[in-house]
């Protein structure tokens, strides 16, 4: 254990280092690269909350995409002119975007909890498809309560004065920086912040009594964890990294409708946090740029001109780029089984157990 | 009271094609302990197969033979990528399903194009009305084939000696092994059945719906998961049962209650499957791991 | 600091439009020797089969480009895939006015997917031409969106106020059940087919509505609440797959009804999957037409579908039967016209007055008599359409050009 804050600390500084070099390096950073990021900041947030709760409490969701559609929408009815109303009265806070965020992580925060205490009674496989059906029941539920969600229409963000520099150019810190670039800063710095709140929480008693909780049940329980309260604990947490997560991208598409938050997007969650490794932190971030870039291979415009022809003639076909995609991640699956994660304390295991255990 | 008795046809009808979908993932479940997401894409892509088929042979030697071909289908998957990964975490297996799910669906568009098809059905789709009710010879059909099928995979499992290794694979693989079972062939016969089901179900929706497409499994699927879980999620009894009930819920619920309408349909179904859920944890049928903390 | 500096001058020509051409400058997307224009449509996810409302424009495109583009420019198209999420729309959309510089978005598919790009490309000054749906803010708000104009067919609201209207004449006091999708193209159709029939003035009144969501995998059950209402008229206002479901289920309950099929649903090959699945049902089923139909034998011989047959043939992907590519070009053939009237040297400026200034009596993908007229006042660039009755097979159109309004 002694080895894990310094290789932490390592990749962070790494990670900080490059996220920091890209813009002053990428040609057209701007315009070809800092939203796309900024949507893999907002991936490998989601997946933090996802890999806290399967891989530290050993609860499955199949639904976190529900949490995130939390997230997004207290975000966009808090910034817009959308509110609850009430005896004729519309109440709506016209909040500035970034006070959005940690309202929204709260709200969904909640929400967690309160899904939490009636998972406590369902295990592994139940409870994975109770999420599941969460995820697909809340996009017609949002559908239906149009007072507040502006129904199918949704809520469009962008041009409010709510949102910073009207979604055009953004002036933080007496710096005038284009709208994207300010969206790569942002979702980034609250990613990694995530991301160090993550390790110091799971570092002390939570994580332990996590880690006992998702090992074995019957023995957390005989040393004195409470099951429940961990649990739930772990959904609340969960679904707050998961509602930051939606409010950053409803910031950085500047409109949310209940289509914005399909089941693919729980889907890819998952798919997102198999190829990182379920109880990883760091290592998520692979799932996220695999979930932003490979499922987009060969649609985003900026590989039109990279692709040879025929490879990009096969994706262009109907169904080319899916069917791809889909057999890249069962080989990436076959070659990773528990993730990069896993492969990154595998390769760490022969070093950390010489130094530190005995050969049994 | 007609027309009561309508919805209560009309959602058999649906449900009927819940449940062999549900058996489906239920079979699975018990073979690998896996929900398979890519199950609806697998019945889809065999119904692709059985339109091919049945423009050049006569409709049950093409109902036939594609279901040959899934059997066969349905167990090369298992052998070539759930194998595998047997022993990798089961989210892990999860997520080769979903890759399944994604890649079919492009492979299914590669080979036959985006636009709907039609299959035809193999009973007539003429109305027939009983006391004000109407339905189709159709709609009789696929509750009857959904039912069929389950009695003969019931008397599979419980009288074969197959079906006994298959029972025993599932629910205990190494003590079965001992006992001379061949667990491996076990899985892979668990994974050609249940795209056997998933074939059935393919065919039977096809007509049902009018045409077909390659995203014509995935709603379904979405009931199927819904069925499994309020049956039992390893009980075949509980995925027909959960079917059936399904189908009718559905329909009753956006007909007699308003507030309920077209809209909310699903999300009140589920939400009254997870009630039930919060009673019977484990499902209607399913069993209930004992664990007392 | 200084890395910026390209982007802020390039921010500034967007947020001057106009004053770019006066130093002489072009605007995005217009070089010596092309023109490059994008937009999004669904290549993959559940609405795939829209795919060719993209690659129809794009055969036609490349098809005027093989004959020496506009005014010597080649018109590069660049689709990029939404997969019908309005999320991706946005981020794609972005993409192609920022990073590729598009001069202009095109037939962009989807009602609420171009709802989230409207107010970005009008901030922007983007012009959103011919989005693919036809609901009627796009037309109508200009005031507010003056860089958008409305999709390339008659909106729902004209679409349902001819049903209503036709409704009125083939019968008094009509009785009129609605099966609609829960979202706003449906909600358009049927308040559309409610002032028709106020309009019509005869009596006739919806006495049933009902919803069915994207989702639902059948809507068999929508259909049976319909029938007890014992409409005499049944619309159907529902893409492909639901109409499809609804003509069985109608026929399977032994409604006499008579069916009007909404024109998103209405394409012959639906129609030959619905008469294959319910034999005489089928029969004297009304929708509105505009488009030449390649798969009608009274076109086979005319000009422009022998034309658009070519271009499938030699430009197109996909299947020439599918309506949706004549759509497209017929989309396309309006917007390669507005282009040649904006100058020789095109700004977005222009290229909006031209849009909002068409006059065009020979699109030769729609019918014949249909004229294309638009003011900055009027930007619904047609709004007419005929009747057609399904018989024996196929769709035979009756009875005048119609009007909404």
């Amino acid at each position: 254990m002694a080895l894990v804050w310094p290789a932490r600390l390592l990749g962070l500084g790494a990670v900080v280092a490059v996220l920091a070099l890209l813009p002053r390096t990428l040609e057209d950073f701007t315009n070809a690269y800092a939203s796309d990021l900024a949507f893999v900041a907002i991936y490998f947030t989601a997946l933090l909350g996802l890999s806290i709760l399967t891989g530290y409490s050993g609860q499955i969701s199949l639904g976190h995409g529900a949490f995130m559609a939390i997230g997004g929408y207290t975000t966009a009815i808090l910034m817009s002119e959308q509110g609850l109303r009430l005896a004729g009265h519309t109440f709506s806070s016209d909040l500035r975007d970034v006070y959005t965020i940690p309202i929204a992580g709260v709200v969904a925060g909640l929400a967690g909890l309160l899904f939490g205490l009636p998972a406590l009674r369902l295990t592994g496989l139940y409870l994975a498809l109770a999420t599941f059906a969460v995820a697909v029941a809340l996009p017609q539920v949002l559908r239906r309560f149009e007072t507040l969600t502006g129904g199918g229409t949704g809520i469009q963000l962008f041009g409010l004065p709510q949102l910073s520099g009207l979604g055009v150019e953004v002036n933080v810190f007496g710096r005038t920086l284009p709208f994207n670039d300010w969206l790569y800063y942002l979702c980034w710095s609250i990613a990694l912040a995530l991301l160090v709140a993550a390790w110091l929480l799971l570092r002390g008693r939570l994580g332990r009594a996590l880690r006992a909780v998702r090992d074995s049940e019957v023995a957390a329980a005989s040393s004195g964890v409470s099951l429940a309260r961990y649990k739930t604990l772990a959904f609340a947490i969960s679904a707050f990294y998961a509602g930051v997560a939606g409010s950053l991208f409803a910031i950085a598409t500047t409109f949310v409708n209940p289509d914005v938050f399909p089941i693919t997007l729980s889907i890819f969650l998952v798919i997102g946090a198999a190829i990182g490794g379920y109880g990883s932190l760091l290592p998520l971030l692979a799932g996220a740029l695999f979930v932003q870039y490979v499922r987009n291979l060969g649609d985003d415009a900026a590989d039109a001109g990279r692709l040879p022809g025929p490879v990009a003639e096969f994706l262009a076909r109907p169904g080319g780029r899916d069917l791809v995609f889909g057999a890249t991640l069962i080989v990436a699956m076959f070659l990773l089984p528990n993730g990069i994660g896993g492969l990154l304390r595998r390769a760490a295991e022969p070093l950390t157990s010489r130094l530190y255990t005995r050969a049994s | 009271m007609a027309d009561l008795l309508q919805q209560i046809v009309s959602g058999l009808a649906s449900g009927g094609i819940y449940a062999s979908l549900a058996l489906a993932l239920v079979l699975i479940y018990r073979a690998t302990r896996v929900v398979n997401f890519g199950q609806g894409e697998m019945a889809m892509f065999t119904t692709f197969v059985a339109w091919s088929l049945a423009n050049h042979l006569p409709y049950w030697a093409a109902f036939a033979l594609t279901l040959v071909i899934a059997f066969a289908g349905g167990a090369a998957l298992e052998l070539l990528l759930i194998r595998p990964i047997r022993d990798a975490p089961v989210l892990t297996v999860v997520t080769v399903t979903i890759g399944v799910l994604i890649g079919l669906n492009g492979l299914a568009r590669l080979i036959w194009g985006n636009e709907p098809r039609q299959l035809e059905s193999p009973f007539s789709t003429e109305p027939v009305r009983i006391g004000g009710v109407a339905f189709s010879l159709q709609d009789l059909g696929t509750i009857a084939v959904s039912l069929a099928i389950v009695a003969v995979l019931w008397l599979f499992f419980q009288r074969t000696k197959v079906g006994l290794g298959l029972r025993a694979a599932a629910l205990n693989p190494s003590a079965s092994r001992l006992v001379g079972v061949r667990v491996g062939a076990m899985l892979a016969l668990g994974w050609g059945l249940a795209a056997v089901l998933g074939a059935v179900a393919g065919l039977m929706a096809a007509p049902a719906l009018g045409s077909f497409d390659q995203n014509m499994m995935q709603p379904i699927l979405l009931y199927a998961f819904a069925a499994a879980i309020l049956g039992g999620i390893d009980s075949p009894l509980g995925a027909v049962v959960g079917g059936l009930g399904l189908g009718v819920i559905v329909n009753l619920l956006g007909t007699y209650v308003d507030v309920v309408g077209a809209e909310l349909r699903l999300p009140v179904a589920l939400l009254i499957i997870l009630v039930v859920l919060l009673v019977r944890p484990a499902g209607l049928f399913g069993r209930e791991a004992v664990r007392r903390v | 600091m200084i890395r910026k500096l390209p982007f802020l001058a390039c921010a500034l020509a967007l947020a001057t439009a106009g004053g770019a051409q006066a130093r002489g400058e072009a605007d995005p997307g217009v070089t010596s020797t092309t023109i490059t224009i994008g937009g999004t449509v669904p290549l993959s996810g559940i609405a795939a089969a829209y795919a060719s409302v993209g690659r129809g424009a794009e055969a036609y495109f490349k098809y005027v480009n093989a004959r020496g583009g506009v005014n010597g420019r080649r018109i590069v198209y660049k689709i990029l895939d939404d997969a019908y999420n309005p999320a991706n729309t946005v981020q794609q959309t972005r993409e192609l006015v920022q990073q590729e510089r598009v001069f202009a978005v095109f037939n962009s598919l989807g009602t609420e997917h171009n709802l989230a790009i409207r107010q970005l490309l009008n901030t922007l000054k983007v012009p959103q031409i011919f989005p693919a749906t036809g609901a009627t803010t796009f037309g109508s708000d200009y005031g507010r969106y003056p860089w958008t104009t409305a999709g390339f067919q008659p909106t729902y609201t004209s679409e349902g106020r001819i049903y209503g209207r036709a409704i009125g004449q083939m019968k008094r006091r009509a009785r009129v059940a609605v099966l609609y999708q829960n979202d706003d193209y449906g909600k358009e159709i049927l308040n559309g087919i409610r002032q028709g029939l106020r309009f019509a003035g005869r009596g006739g009144r919806v006495v049933a509505a009902e919803s069915y969501g994207i989702s639902d995998p059948d809507v068999s059950s929508a259909v049976a609440k319909l029938r007890r209402s014992n409409a005499d008229i049944f619309v159907i206002a529902a893409t492909p797959r639901p109409a499809i479901q609804a003509f069985i289920a109608a026929n399977k309950l032994a409604w006499k009804a008579r069916i009007i099929v909404n024109a998103v649903a209405s394409a012959s090959n639906t129609m030959k999957i619905v008469a294959a699945s319910t034999g005489k049902r089928a029969e004297g089923a009304v929708s509105i037409v505009f488009l030449k139909d390649p798969n009608d034998p009274k076109w086979r011989n005319d000009r422009a579908i022998r034309l658009y047959r070519t271009i499938m043939r030699r430009h197109g992907t996909g299947d020439a039967n599918d309506v949706y590519n004549v759509y497209a070009m017929a989309s396309a053939y309006t917007f390669v016209e507005a282009l040649r009237k904006a100058g020789r040297n095109p700004t977005r400026a222009s290229f909006m007055r031209a849009v909002t200034n068409l006059n065009i009596r020979n699109n030769p993908f729609l019918l014949p008599g249909m004229r294309i007229r638009t003011s900055a006042r009027d930007r619904f660039p047609l709004d007419q359409a005929r009747l057609q009755r399904w018989s024996n097979g196929r769709w035979i159109s009756y009875g005048p050009l119609l009007s909404p309004r």
